[in-house]
């Protein structure tokens, strides 16, 4: 087989060729999330279950506690900690079924192919990243319909799928990384209870302005809590570009770093496998 | 070698293997007691989390103690203790998983080492989940004004949530004895454990889960472990809970006791 | 005095799936007896039945006299059963584990040491037997699990494809145990997928293919019912065709490799001579050739029309 095939540069490919391989790749992944409910069911329901309980639960904080001005229901509040905890849940697919592919030895099939390395992983986060958009389409639909409004309207809308979309992309740049670096299921699924840490620690559930001592500053400190209020403000107060500039830089920042990481990892599997 | 060598069994044959299969389940923890840390994590980060997010919840009206810790800790315990139920009965998938539980059936003697055995471990297994959050309570500033008998009742909550739940997780097992049965166990208890109490009284639920709340026999469960940590301990707050714990063994123990027939004559 | 294993009309269904349609056996005491199948017909269901760890949908089973379902506890008290794929929990000892399957059967602890030092000392394993069962290798697992189906002493013990995976020194080391229990007067139903097996050490064989038994006897018989050599000429390439013409006329095409044209002889052994001429006279030169006694895959062959082994060799004749 000639270096080119096997080897870990990308050469003769067209532009278009590499394109369509990423759209193929990205289907298949779409497809291969869609087609198990049971890995995308829990991201969706899970979210759904802790909202409607902590609304229903909790439900009088908005009208006690700091940190909930302007917010008529709890439900309101939690629209953006819906989506993202949805997010984070479904992009780990992403990972695991790179594991998958692994152990099966799809992926040493792909690599044998003249396919092109950057649409191995490009198609996948692709995949993850239209996954997100969806999550994010059926939460707005969902809560929409049980009264939430987002105040800023069809563009904070289209912004808060935007969000989910490149929220995707850490998550699932993060999970492809652990996948391709350990080739193991298990190091994938054991990033679920990180991500859980990091959700709660975060101002997602409730207000920082709520919380007391140590555990505010560092929810605080939490970009994720950056990247959750400037969206949140959308829904809660209406559209303001500087905030949502300030979430998705931090959210686009983060997924430059996890893809850069994916990529890298990609290339040392490459070369230990030539 | 024609003759059977093994007398039938007297009627108290199973105690040996009871603790035999007990001791088993608690070979793990001793063996690999990186296998315990989830169990302890869970309820740990959950006392954390929900101590650190939540705290300004105590400002509501109707909290009895103004500890957020205090309020927190016994939840965390009991959430943990349903999930070393579901530990124990998806570690009896494996075992029927990899033919380990065929071994166990083969057995001629009473059905009823097969079910004691796992239940001993369980409460067991939710002792130690209950002694770590409670340290780490007592770390983060809970506070016990019920004293020892606080402290009792918690973990007679503890042992008795941990056993009902391995009921309820052997039951559905033996029906179902495969992997897929995980995700049910877990939503059931995740979803039992979360509408009760847990988080607010009764008094302060605004919405759906407060009917749900109130019928949740664990909200009683909950109340009699919680009752040392924000007060006194008393026979009112105490004995709906015990009605509550021996009502879910007897129904939940049937299911599983039930469940066991179905795998073999 | 009734025997070992005594089954009639037993039927097991999954659903719409008969997975054994209908079993009558007899095993006597002190035989060993091979039960065969290919994957998936019925054998480990027949064995689950008889082991009291399935409930039959039909019909009747004894074993050791006692019923398989209204008399579970008293079958379970008189076998021994050695499980497919020999399931033994990784992280306890091997001496643990004894002790274990002893509390299981009732044994006191004292006993229990004693007879497991015993067994553990039979199959080799006393050096090992503090060692972690995850440590063991496949051959000292099942030799492990041997031992264990053998603490209550039980005058039937059932062994479910014992050596399937096993290297050929450790399958040898674990058939001459099963003899030698065998010798002691333990009677032994044993399934397998090897033919080789169940001629080596079974005493009289059933055969079963989708749920049903479609032979059963003693295996020389058997084989001397269907009685036809094999033989297998390996010839050049571009004679393939030539020779497999020419032998048409000695018998019915064998499956057999790319260079080789195998036929079963119908005529018995002594025509072998006169085949051979015959390809000489076709100018046909002959590089090798093999004779093979009739085996028990001729018998499947001749119950169900398929082969068991080999069957990844496509059968030339067409004739499946």
């Amino acid at each position: 087989m000639a270096a080119a095939v096997v080897g870990d540069r990308d050469v003769g490919l067209g532009a278009r060729a590499v394109v369509e391989q990423v759209r193929a790749l990205g289907l298949r992944s779409i497809r291969g999330t869609l087609r198990q409910p049971q890995v995308w069911l829990p991201g969706l329901l899970f979210p759904m279950f802790i909202a409607a309980v902590n609304t229903s639960a909790m439900g009088k904080a908005v009208e006690f506690l700091p940190g909930f001005d302007g917010v008529d229901s709890l439900l309101d509040f939690l629209l953006v900690a819906s989506i993202t905890q949805s997010v984070l849940f479904g992009g780990l697919a992403a990972g695991t079924d790179t594991t998958t592919d692994i152990q099966t030895g799809f992926f040493d099939r792909l690599l044998a192919s003249p396919v092109s390395r950057t649409s191995i992983l490009v198609g996948r986060l692709m995949g993850a990243s239209v996954t997100g958009a969806l999550q994010a389409l059926v939460f707005i639909a969902l809560y929409g319909a049980f009264g939430v409004r987002i105040a800023a309207g069809v563009p904070g809308g289209l912004l808060l799928v935007a969000y989910a979309m490149v929220l995707a992309l850490v998550i699932g740049g993060f999970a492809a990384l652990l996948a391709l670096r350990t080739g193991s299921a298990e190091a994938v699924q054991n990033m679920f209870p990180l991500t859980f840490i990091v959700l709660f620690m975060s101002s997602a559930f409730f207000p920082t302005e709520s919380m007391e001592g140590s555990y505010r500053s560092i929810a605080s400190h939490n970009p994720l809590t950056w990247m959750v209020d400037g969206m949140r403000y959308q829904v809660i107060v209406g559209l303001d570009w500087s905030q949502a500039a300030m979430s998705l830089s931090w959210t686009a920042g983060l997924a430059v770093l996890a893809i850069f990481g994916a990529n890298r990892a990609l290339r040392a599997r490459l070369r230990r496998a030539t | 070698m024609t003759a059977p060598a093994v007398a039938p069994p007297s009627v108290f044959s199973w105690v040996p293997l009871a603790l035999a299969l007990g001791r088993r389940s608690l070979l793990g923890i001793w063996r690999i007691p990186a296998a315990m840390v989830p169990l302890l994590a869970m309820p740990i980060f959950f006392l954390v989390a929900f101590s650190g997010s939540f705290s300004s919840l105590l400002e509501l009206p109707s909290f009895p103690t103004d500890n957020v810790v205090s309020w927190f800790a016994p939840f965390a315990i009991i959430q943990g203790s349903a999930f070393a139920g579901f530990g124990i009965g998806f570690a009896t998938v494996r075992d029927i998983e990899t033919g380990f539980y065929d071994r166990l059936l083969l057995s001629p003697g009473s059905r009823i080492a097969l079910l004691v055995g796992p239940a001993l471990a369980t409460a067991a297994r939710a002792l130690v989940t209950a002694t770590a959050v409670l340290m780490v309570a007592l770390v983060m500033g809970a506070r016990i004004p019920g004293g020892a008998l606080g402290l009792v009742m918690v973990l007679l909550a503890s042992m008795g949530t941990a056993v009902i739940s391995a009921g309820w997780s052997l039951g559905l097992v033996f029906r179902m004895p495969n992997q897929r049965s995980g995700p049910i166990l877990q939503l059931v208890i995740f979803v039992c454990t979360f509408l009760s109490t847990g988080t607010v009284p009764l008094a302060d639920q605004i919405g759906w889960t407060e009917p749900l709340a109130r019928l949740n026999p664990l909200t009683d469960v909950l109340a009699l472990a919680r009752q040392g940590f924000v007060g006194e301990v008393t026979w009112a707050t105490t004995w709906p809970g015990l009605v509550a714990l021996v009502g879910g063994l007897v129904v939940l123990w049937t299911w599983a006791a039930t469940g066991i027939r179905k795998l073999t004559p | 005095m009734s025997h070992p294993i005594e089954v009639e009309g037993l039927v097991r269904r999954f659903g719409d799936i008969v997975a054994v349609a209908g079993v009558d056996l007899v095993v006597k005491r002190g035989e060993i007896f091979g039960f065969l199948g290919p994957n998936g017909a019925g054998k480990t269901t027949v064995v689950r039945m008889l082991t009291t760890l399935l409930r039959p949908s039909a019909g009747v089973a004894r074993v050791a006299g006692h019923d398989v379902v209204s008399a579970a506890g008293a079958v379970r008290r008189s076998i021994g059963v050695a499980l497919q794929d020999a399931a033994i929990d990784p992280l306890m000892t091997g001496r643990e584990l004894v002790r274990l399957q002893a509390v299981l059967h009732g044994i006191g602890r004292s006993e229990a040491d004693r007879r497991g030092d015993v067994l553990l000392e039979r199959v080799g394993l006393s050096a090992a037997s503090h060692r972690r069962v995850g440590t063991y290798s496949g051959g000292m697992r099942r030799r492990l699990d041997l031992a264990l189906a053998l603490v209550h002493e039980p005058s039937v013990l059932f062994l479910d494809e014992p050596t399937t995976g096993l290297d050929p020194t450790s399958r040898m080391a674990l058939w001459e145990e099963v003899r030698r229990l065998n010798r002691e007067g333990t009677t032994v139903f044993l399934t397998t997928q090897y033919l080789e097996e169940a001629d080596v050490l079974a005493g009289r064989i059933a055969i079963i293919d989708d749920g049903r038994i479609v032979r059963e006897g003693d295996p020389k018989v058997l084989k001397a019912a269907v009685g036809h050599y094999r033989l297998q000429v390996t010839v050049a390439p571009h004679q393939l065709a030539t020779a497999r013409q020419v032998l048409d006329a000695f018998g019915d095409p064998r499956p057999s490799h790319d260079t080789t044209v195998a036929i079963g002889l119908r005529s018995g052994p002594a025509t072998v001579s006169v085949a051979l001429r015959a390809l000489e006279d076709a100018g046909v030169p002959v590089e090798q050739v093999e004779l093979d006694a009739p085996s028990l895959d001729d018998v499947f062959a001749e119950a169900t029309g398929r082969r068991l082994e080999g069957s990844a060799i496509p059968d030339e004749s067409g004739r499946e």
